[in-house]
């Protein structure tokens, strides 16, 4: 006999665009990071001159987050509590992410310092630091939401790879048109070089080449899970989230940035350019399915 | 669903790091509060909703319990099914572990409750919840000296039960559909329930150990993909007028069949729209403590 569901009660969906937001600046930070410690941590000496610049978008990125957090917080003056002793709680993923969002701009600051000091020693210590501090502050974002087993879209152990995987490519496209929109005011002896570029954008496709391959692990996860995923994937992602997901994500953040540089576009401005515009823009995609997606079927349980 | 094995004994609490008391359940010399929601005498008055709503003074568009009404079959072999919904008052809630304020913590004897004075109202344990438990309170309440912002939820009314009387909604059931009391106690009805009768819990894959069970659960009624599924198209439009209609304190909601990213960058505003008003309220706050 089939039954069907006359009257429940309605729930919201409760973290929304502010946590999405805070999500794809948190991943595009860390990736600009990473650039900048290409450099400076792990020896590659013609990412040098690019380094100060990336610290500071990672830097300015993660300005904006504390906005973003504490006041969507119900009770915003509050958030000190996140970091009384009294009241940390230890299991809580969200009291990981407070220690890391706390401790990664302050690294990244003694870095950057360090960078404009030109000094090589303590910019690698504090370098390397950074770098670990900016992946697991990404990888935190993964897990917070992983960590509640009744999030069928969420719960999967790809989650903090998924965002990492976003916020390298994201944050070398984010790069790329920072660099490009600086060469245009810096004299030419000090401007990043064209091949520089290409490198980066080549970076950024092998991570697109991985994200592809990681959407395909959760895709196979959902058709062979359990009801639940199932439903998450066929009807949340394929009909709600369609537009995030298919169109923002997988073809305008993927699909036609990868097309771009795999063909002899790769070596024309408009490819590299263009790819880095869209690769930008296309994670956020990501970011809304997996956070309002994710707490779509059970707003209505 | 499968039907839930009895869970008197400690050997069935799991994992229980993070939730600040372990799991009572079939330890001697210890309460262990639970209910028993039988279904088969559930006729789908909403008294329980209405005790409760006038007990706590519960907003509009939020609930502590409700009850979920299905049909079953076609006419004209149909009946209307009903399953009560509350918090369940788990022996491993996924909420406590995941509060980052220890804002929620769970009573020895079996109660998970929530501590407004410590709640930041990041709703981290709303997205916890398997269950949908757990709601956040509007920013604007009736009465004054009521909690606003924070996440409330249903309390097992732990005031009543320490007086000696039973939750609101117990006492309101016209058809004595919900049954209440400590489960650890083998003199207790709910324990000769729990002992005697065929039993359900919602979600019992995920482990969470819950405390309120049903005799005569419907699979497809407790099932959330089925929920999901099977909705008239009555509900659904109920459902998205809410959404659509809703410029609260979540900024999550998306409108089935409208443009997702209309709602996006509208939830965006209204997020931006609500920091004013939080910070000035704040500011109202301060200015009281200080000076009145």
């Amino acid at each position: 006999m089939e039954t069907i569901i006359t009257y429940n009660a309605v729930h919201h969906a409760a973290w929304g665009t502010p946590i999405t937001v805070y999500f794809w600046l948190v991943g595009a930070s860390a990736g600009s990071f990473v650039l900048s410690a290409f450099g400076w941590v792990f020896g590659i000496k013609r990412y040098k001159p690019l380094a100060l610049t990336a610290s500071i978008l990672a830097i300015v990125m993660l300005m904006i987050v504390p906005v973003l957090l504490i006041w969507d917080l119900g009770k915003p003056f509050r958030f000190i509590y996140l970091m009384l002793p009294g009241y940390w709680h230890g299991t809580a993923p969200m009291s990981w992410g407070t220690l890391l969002i706390l401790s990664y701009p302050i690294s990244m600051f003694v870095y950057t310092y360090f960078v404009i000091k030109n000094d090589q020693k303590w910019a690698k210590i504090v370098g390397i630091i950074a770098i670990v501090l900016a992946l697991s502050t990404h990888w935190y974002t993964g897990v917070v939401m992983e960590l509640n087993p009744g999030r069928y879209l969420n719960h999967t152990p790809l989650a903090p790879l998924l965002f990492l995987t976003g916020a390298f490519i994201s944050g070398i496209g984010l790069m790329i048109l920072v660099l490009w929109i600086q060469n245009q005011f810096t004299r030419p002896e000090k401007r990043i070089k064209w091949e520089l570029m290409e490198e980066m954008a080549q970076y950024m496709m092998y991570g697109i080449v991985f994200d592809f391959f990681l959407l395909f692990l959760d895709f196979m996860q959902t058709q062979y899970g359990t009801a639940s995923e199932y439903l998450a994937h066929g009807t949340v992602l394929m009909e709600i989230f369609f537009t995030p997901y298919i169109w923002l994500e997988v073809v305008i953040g993927l699909l036609i940035p990868l097309i771009l540089l795999v063909t002899p576009l790769k070596h024309t401005r408009i490819g590299v350019y263009g790819a880095a515009f869209l690769v930008a823009v296309g994670v956020y995609g990501m970011r809304i399915w997996w956070v309002m997606g994710g707490q779509y079927i059970q707003s209505f349980y | 669903m499968t039907t839930e094995s009895k869970q008197t004994s400690p050997a069935h609490a799991l994992r229980e790091y993070g939730s600040q008391t372990p799991g009572t359940k079939g330890i001697p010399g210890k309460r262990r509060y639970s209910m028993v929601i039988d279904l088969r005498k559930c006729i789908g008055c909403m008294s329980c909703v209405v005790a409760c709503k006038a007990e706590y003074g519960v907003p509009l568009g939020v609930w502590r319990t409700w009850v979920m009404v299905a049909d079953k079959g076609r006419y004209p072999n149909s009946r209307r099914i009903f399953m009560p919904r509350l918090c369940n008052h788990c022996d491993y809630p996924i909420c406590v572990r995941n509060c980052p304020t220890q804002a929620t913590f769970k009573h020895e004897e079996g109660f998970v409750l929530q501590r407004y004075n410590r709640c930041i109202g990041c709703r981290t344990c709303v997205v916890a919840c398997p269950y949908n438990a757990r709601h956040f309170l509007p920013a604007k309440r009736t009465n004054n000296n009521l909690p606003v912002l924070v996440v409330d939820k249903c309390t097992f009314c732990i005031h009543r039960v320490k007086k000696g009387l039973v939750p609101a909604c117990v006492q309101a059931c016209v058809g004595g559909a919900r049954i209440f009391g400590d489960v650890n106690d083998p003199k207790s009805e709910v324990a000769k329930l729990v002992a005697r009768e065929k039993l359900t819990v919602l979600k019992p894959e995920l482990g969470t150990s819950p405390s309120v069970y049903y005799i005569g659960g419907d699979w497809e009624i407790m099932d959330e993909p089925h929920n999901y599924k099977h909705r008239t198209a009555q509900q659904k439009e109920e459902f998205n007028t809410y959404k659509r209609n809703h410029h609260g304190d979540a900024f999550g909601d998306i409108v089935e069949g409208e443009n997702t990213m209309y709602h996006v960058g509208k939830n965006m505003s209204d997020f931006l729209a609500s920091i004013p008003h939080k910070f000035f309220d704040v500011v109202a706050a301060l200015k009281k403590l200080l000076f009145a």
